[in-house]
């Protein structure tokens, strides 16, 4: 209950600063733009920008709910419900995000396996939330934050995806099943990219989960 | 058909009324309602805060004849302290604050009346001495503590959500307080567009949402115009009233003739 109010409250609070919306909405629709004329890259491009994009709002709206989360905790709310509230609503909103590039590809490029290209763009999305989430929570000014997700996805832009460092970066996986949409080949990309996507999500939330319950923990001291 | 009298009732007998005043009242106030044409939930807004007004209400005369009759300790430390590295920020700090009661924190700036606070509150841990507390506590910062883009009504749901009480009862709820203290929140408004004095009226509505029998509240007048703030301490005289206690970061000495208890934090970084 109280994790679905928060959830609804922080996408009426997002959908508010709609210039940043806006801003970040048409992030990767320039990263698509510029690599048209090559579907792979422009396609893997328009993955991180949604990657890039969601990331940049979660951590936003976190670090926006600093001074109210120790509040809510003193007013009988959990821990998980106020993190997993603004996780259900970021993530609700980078897969509207995913949907609506999705539909964009779809029209302007051919692509061998249309559906693991909206595959592919959801997983970012849902992967993106806990990882802007998690620099919100270790990095509690915006700028530094916004400055550590520009280099995270820089790295994992520029990365051979078969190389080890590109393998520890959060958005692997959307190389990964990128391949496969735009390229072909064996299923078992796909496979490897949910998998990866998976671990990264686990440990992205319940990093971020950890983080939280120490910095909101409310002594519990006995009655008089 | 309501169940409004009901709650009210239950809530009568909860602050203390015996139980057959009680149902005589729940059925008076219902009859009232009856003759005005509409719910008690309309007239008197909701029924625990009605309820609280009205023990308030008939408890007055006593306490103006006999002030000091206290009533269950709500806060109580003993030999409390807190250090930042080698800092010592404040140290054996005993104050035992009870029912109808006004506790006031005092001191320079920097000597750490708000850390204190936050101890109270729980949100900071202590490295030294020990804190009893009751249970439902209602905290008021001295500034944020509120969500920028979110309304005023948006903010009674959440808090309400985080006590565990539905939407719309929260809503009322936060409404009626905010009367209280002269403010009625327009529709649609985020929190930045309201001015500093206003967004403090928020703040305390906001600690007492969720009916905290302690209130721990760090200047929580800054911003207010004089009416608001003869509005707030003459609130703060209702809670006390009402049962609760109350603690008080301040810095307006000439308020202390109206607390039962001063606490002097002393100077910057000093101790007591």
């Amino acid at each position: 209950m109280t994790a679905l109010v928060v959830a609804g409250l922080s996408a009426r609070e997002m959908s508010r600063r709609w210039t940043a919306l806006l801003l970040l909405i048409s992030l990767p629709l320039w990263f698509y733009l510029v690599r048209r004329d090559l579907t792979g890259q422009s396609i893997r491009m328009l993955a991180l920008g949604i990657g890039w994009a969601v990331s940049t709002l979660t951590l936003f709206v976190v670090n926006a709910s600093r001074g109210v989360d120790p509040r809510l905790r003193l007013s009988g709310a959990s821990v998980t419900s106020i993190i997993g509230g603004r996780l259900i609503a970021m993530t609700g909103a980078g897969a509207m995000l995913a949907l609506g590039y999705w539909a964009l590809a779809g029209f302007d490029q051919d692509l061998p396996h249309p559906w693991a290209a909206g595959l592919m763009m959801l997983v970012t999305a849902v992967v993106a939330a806990p990882f802007g989430s998690l620099v919100g929570a270790l990095l509690p000014r915006e700028l530094e934050g916004a400055l550590a997700l520009l280099s995270v996805c820089a790295v994992q832009m520029l990365a051979d995806p078969a190389g080890l460092v590109a393998k520890f970066m959060p958005f692997w996986s959307t190389r990964e099943i990128g391949t496969y949409a735009v390229d072909g080949g064996s299923t078992d990309m796909v496979w490897r990219g949910l998998a990866h996507a998976a671990v990264v999500w686990l440990f992205c939330a319940g990093l971020t989960l950890a983080v939280f319950a120490r910095r909101l923990r409310v002594a519990r001291y006995p009655e008089p | 058909m309501s169940d409004w009298p009901a709650r009210f009732e239950e809530e009568l007998v909860r602050l203390g009324l015996q139980p057959a005043r009680a149902r005589r009242l729940s059925a008076e106030t219902a009859e009232q309602a009856g003759e005005h044409g509409t719910d008690p939930d309309r007239l008197f807004g909701p029924a625990h805060l009605y309820a609280r007004h009205l023990v308030t209400e008939l408890r007055a005369p006593a306490l103006v004849s006999e002030r000091h009759v206290s009533g269950p300790v709500m806060l109580r430390l003993a030999g409390v302290g807190k250090r930042y590295r080698r800092r010592t920020v404040f140290s054996g700090v005993d104050l035992t604050v009870r029912g109808g009661e006004v506790a006031a924190i005092v001191g320079a700036n920097g000597c750490g009346k708000s850390t204190l606070l936050r101890v109270c509150a729980g949100l900071i841990r202590p490295d030294a001495g020990t804190v009893h507390r009751t249970r439902r506590v209602g905290f008021v910062p001295q500034d944020g503590g509120t969500a920028s883009w979110l309304t005023a009504d948006e903010h009674f749901t959440l808090f309400g959500a985080a006590a565990g009480m539905v939407p719309r009862k929260a809503r009322s709820t936060g409404t009626h307080l905010a009367a209280r203290l002269a403010w009625r929140p327009a529709p649609g408004q985020p929190v930045q567009q309201l001015s500093g004095g206003t967004r403090q009226k928020l703040n305390l509505v906001l600690g007492e949402l969720h009916g905290p029998d302690l209130l721990l509240l760090d200047e929580p007048y800054q911003g207010f115009d004089q009416g608001s703030y003869l509005d707030f301490w003459q609130q703060v005289r209702a809670w006390r009233e009402a049962g609760r206690a109350v603690v008080v970061v301040t810095h307006l000495l000439h308020e202390l003739q109206n607390v039962d208890h001063v606490l002097d934090l002393g100077a910057a970084g000093g101790n007591r």
